[in-house]
């Protein structure tokens, strides 16, 4: 499903280089939970990034479904990271002037959902994800894990197949961080979802995910499969 | 993304920060109303010049030449005693007819001609220019006048304003109007007096008789005695029918001259009238003058004499006909000009008629005529047709030309001022924009996450600058015409009023204007959100979603 070749990604700093990325390879099947493991700094979240469509790699190839994301121009970058993949951040990037409901039909909209179909599919999807009664109120009225849930409806709106979380239980207790783990676990197992997420807790890591990999430096130190 | 999420999205930004989109429409509304209220003021002045003009038929008017019989004949003449110098004919020459040669047409000025003028598109009238001198009695005083005809029913603005009476009807053979002057000359109080009175036309003993009473019981036998008459004294024959059309305008001492010469004639007319020495003695004069009597006309109508205001009291100058003190139906006219030709013109037509020059059954033609157009932009076109048919003409349409060229001067840099106040609103629109941009960075990059393109970035700013240009369009354009009501009202409450005059529109607001600079500022707002737009775009969505 997903798979990163040989993948560079070199920052100019200052007068040196730094290398985010260092001849990463990887590869994720469909349908599974992988867990990006390593300290701050070590490039995780730069992967995840390139994976998302949101940044390109100074060497090697990144795929999605057998295709290399390298020869598409910008606005099939946008179709791709629309379509293909949603993404959920550590601080859930909600847009804090518009309603739970309204945060996940500006992404149905970009997706061509129209009118009362929108609506619809923004309450569905608020459902699914059990924020059904808080689908007026905006996130500042919400709590963390709330958030993070109306986040994940959001990534889920235009029917990807893959969700790039970036520490998505980074600013959430370890109760609430079990309950949404425990429904993205869910919706990889029901709905074949295919799900790569970084974070740095270790129990979490091993507790909902298929597979661990393990990055320093910019590079992959080891994997663990947690099955 | 549909348009109506962008637009949706667009009043979003707009209405999260409500004073700073309020403050920046508010220079655009500025920007509008200045160019609005300037532009309108010029157009208004344009108009209020142009129709003026057009009020007294100045633009919709030409005169029409025909043929100088004087010209042609001198020519002829000239080169009749030397025929060595046949060759060069062309450069002979001639001191005494260069100035009406100016004038002077190709072709005969017939009753076919005028048919054919007429028939041109855009002609909505051709009248021939019928005009001579009589000695006039009314109220037992004899003063020398200058007769029109006139064609009735008549539109020419000059036949509008009546101080008393009315119009010539179009059935009435006998009927004169005559102007304020000609009451005054003649001694009668006031205008109403003279309705119903008579006019008594004064000829040579020998001409006397023929039309004089007949003509008012028997149109047509009045004609036709006219015609014998006529024909009696040149010396010629030609059928009676053809005779209406043959009584053509010729010229003698007062109409000679045409166009500007006319001009002076009626500018002096007042200056040059002068009385018979039987003045005074106004019963002797009756009875010495009995006798002399030709054709009496009866006074339906008295033209009010406009008066030009500071312009020292001369008179309105309305159309491009020729003016005259009385005025008769244009057949009585032509009757008239038929039974009692000057000796010149009798002599030039024997002349003319028998070098062959024209046929003993075509006739001399009219001197001038004076076309109407419907349409003063059809002017241009008339004119050309009418040079093209071999007339020449004189007429006010270069000016009209050269007033719309000023104007459009005018309104251009009234329109550039106005446009210098929005190019400033533009600069706050650039700034605003900016501001949005920088505060709505992370906004940014969520859309760009979950998907989208560039495109509908840019978009959502440019439909947010065009909404501010329309808001503030609308506002300035309503703020415009608010502006010229009230200078208007306070025009004439402060200026007009106290002198007596009228209200006047000082300012045309047509709705391509402000329909124009709503669209403008649109333009100018969109071109200004051009920058922040393309910046928008350029937003880093990993930089813009980073952990703060």
């Amino acid at each position: 499903m997903l798979e990163a070749r040989e993948v560079s990604k070199i920052y100019q700093m200052g007068g040196g280089v730094v290398a985010a990325l260092d001849r990463v390879s990887l590869s994720i099947k469909e349908g599974e939970f992988v867990a990006l493991q390593g300290t701050s700094g070590s490039g995780k979240s730069t992967l995840l990034n390139l994976f998302g469509g949101l940044d390109s790699p100074t060497h090697g190839d990144v795929m999605f479904d057998g295709r290399s994301l390298a020869p598409l121009s910008k606005k099939e970058m946008a179709r791709y990271r629309r379509a293909s993949v949603g993404m959920i951040f550590q601080n859930f990037n909600l847009i804090q002037t518009m309603t739970a409901e309204e945060n996940v039909s500006l992404a149905l909209a970009f997706g061509g959902w129209r009118g009362r179909e929108r609506t619809r599919r923004a309450r569905e999807l608020l459902m699914r994800v059990g924020l059904g009664e808080r689908a007026m109120h905006r996130p500042a009225e919400l709590s963390g894990g709330e958030q993070q849930r109306v986040a994940i409806a959001r990534a889920l709106a235009n029917r990807p197949r893959v969700l790039l979380a970036d520490e998505p239980t980074g600013n959430l207790d370890s109760t609430r961080a079990g309950e949404l783990l425990s429904l993205l676990r869910e919706m990889v197992t029901r709905d074949d979802l295919t799900i790569l997420m970084v974070t740095h807790d270790d129990q979490l890591a091993a507790r909902f995910s298929d597979r661990t990999i393990h990055m320093k430096d910019g590079r992959i130190e080891g994997m663990r499969d947690e099955g | 993304m549909s348009f109506f999420d962008i637009l949706g999205l667009a009043l979003r930004n707009l209405r999260e920060a409500k004073l700073r989109a309020a403050l920046t429409t508010m220079g655009v509304v500025i920007g509008v109303a200045v160019i609005v209220t300037m532009t309108s003021f010029g157009l208004g002045l344009q108009r209020n010049t142009v129709e003026r003009f057009k009020n007294l038929d100045l633009f919709n008017e030409v005169q029409v030449f025909g043929r100088d019989l004087n010209t042609v004949l001198e020519s002829q003449l000239d080169r009749k005693p030397e025929p060595a110098s046949e060759g060069g004919e062309n450069k002979e020459p001639k001191k005494p007819g260069n100035k009406r040669q100016a004038k002077s047409s190709e072709r005969p000025l017939t009753d076919a001609a005028l048919g054919e003028i007429a028939a041109l598109p855009g002609v909505a009238y051709v009248e021939p220019t019928v005009r001579f001198s009589v000695y006039a009695r009314a109220n037992d005083r004899v003063r020398q006048e200058l007769i029109g005809g006139v064609r009735v029913p008549n539109g020419a603005s000059r036949f509008q304003h009546f101080a008393a009476g009315q119009m010539l009807g179009a059935k009435e053979t006998d009927a004169a109007i005559v102007d304020e002057s000609f009451i005054s000359e003649h001694g009668f109080k006031q205008a109403a007096d003279a309705i119903g009175q008579r006019i008594e036309f004064l000829a040579p003993p020998d001409e006397v008789g023929s039309l004089s009473n007949a003509s008012r019981r028997n149109e047509g036998g009045a004609e036709q005695r006219a015609s014998g008459k006529a024909e009696k004294e040149a010396g010629i024959s030609s059928s009676p029918t053809r005779r209406a059309d043959d009584t053509a305008a010729e010229s003698d001492n007062t109409t000679a001259a045409l166009g500007e010469a006319t001009a002076e004639t009626e500018t002096d007319e007042p200056l040059t009238f002068f009385g018979l020495p039987l003045e005074d003695s106004g019963e002797s004069s009756r009875a010495g003058g009995s006798g002399l009597v030709a054709r009496t006309f009866r006074i339906v109508g008295v033209l009010k004499n406009e008066v030009e205001k500071g312009s020292g009291g001369n008179r309105r100058f309305r159309g491009m006909m020729p003016a005259a003190n009385i005025y008769i139906p244009l057949r009585a006219a032509n009757e008239w000009k038929a039974t009692h030709r000057g000796m010149m013109e009798q002599v030039a037509l024997q002349l003319a008629r028998r070098s062959g020059l024209i046929d003993t059954e075509e006739t001399e033609g009219y001197q001038a005529a004076t076309v109407r157009v419907s349409d003063p932009a059809a002017m241009k076109n008339v004119v050309e047709r009418l040079r093209e048919s071999g007339f020449n003409v004189f007429g006010l349409f270069t000016e009209l030309d050269e007033i719309r060229t000023f104007f459009l001067i005018v309104n251009a840099t009234l329109g550039l001022l106005g446009g210098i106040s929005l190019l400033v609103a533009s600069f706050g629109i650039a700034n605003t924009m900016i501001m949005s941009i920088l505060e709505r960075t992370r906004e940014i990059g969520i859309m760009m996450a979950v998907g989208a393109e560039d495109r509908e970035i840019k978009l959502i700013f440019f439909v947010e600058a065009a909404v501010i240009g329309l808001m503030g369009g609308i506002v300035g354009a309503l703020a415009a015409w608010s502006i010229d009501k009230l200078s208007n009202r306070l025009a004439y409450q402060f200026i007009l009023a106290p002198r007596g005059e009228p209200f006047i529109d000082f300012f045309s607001l047509p709705p391509y204007l402000w329909l124009g600079a709503i669209l403008f500022a649109m333009a100018v707002a969109v071109a200004a959100a051009l920058y922040p737009a393309a910046r928008a775009a350029r937003i880093d969505p990993v930089k813009a979603l980073r952990h703060d």
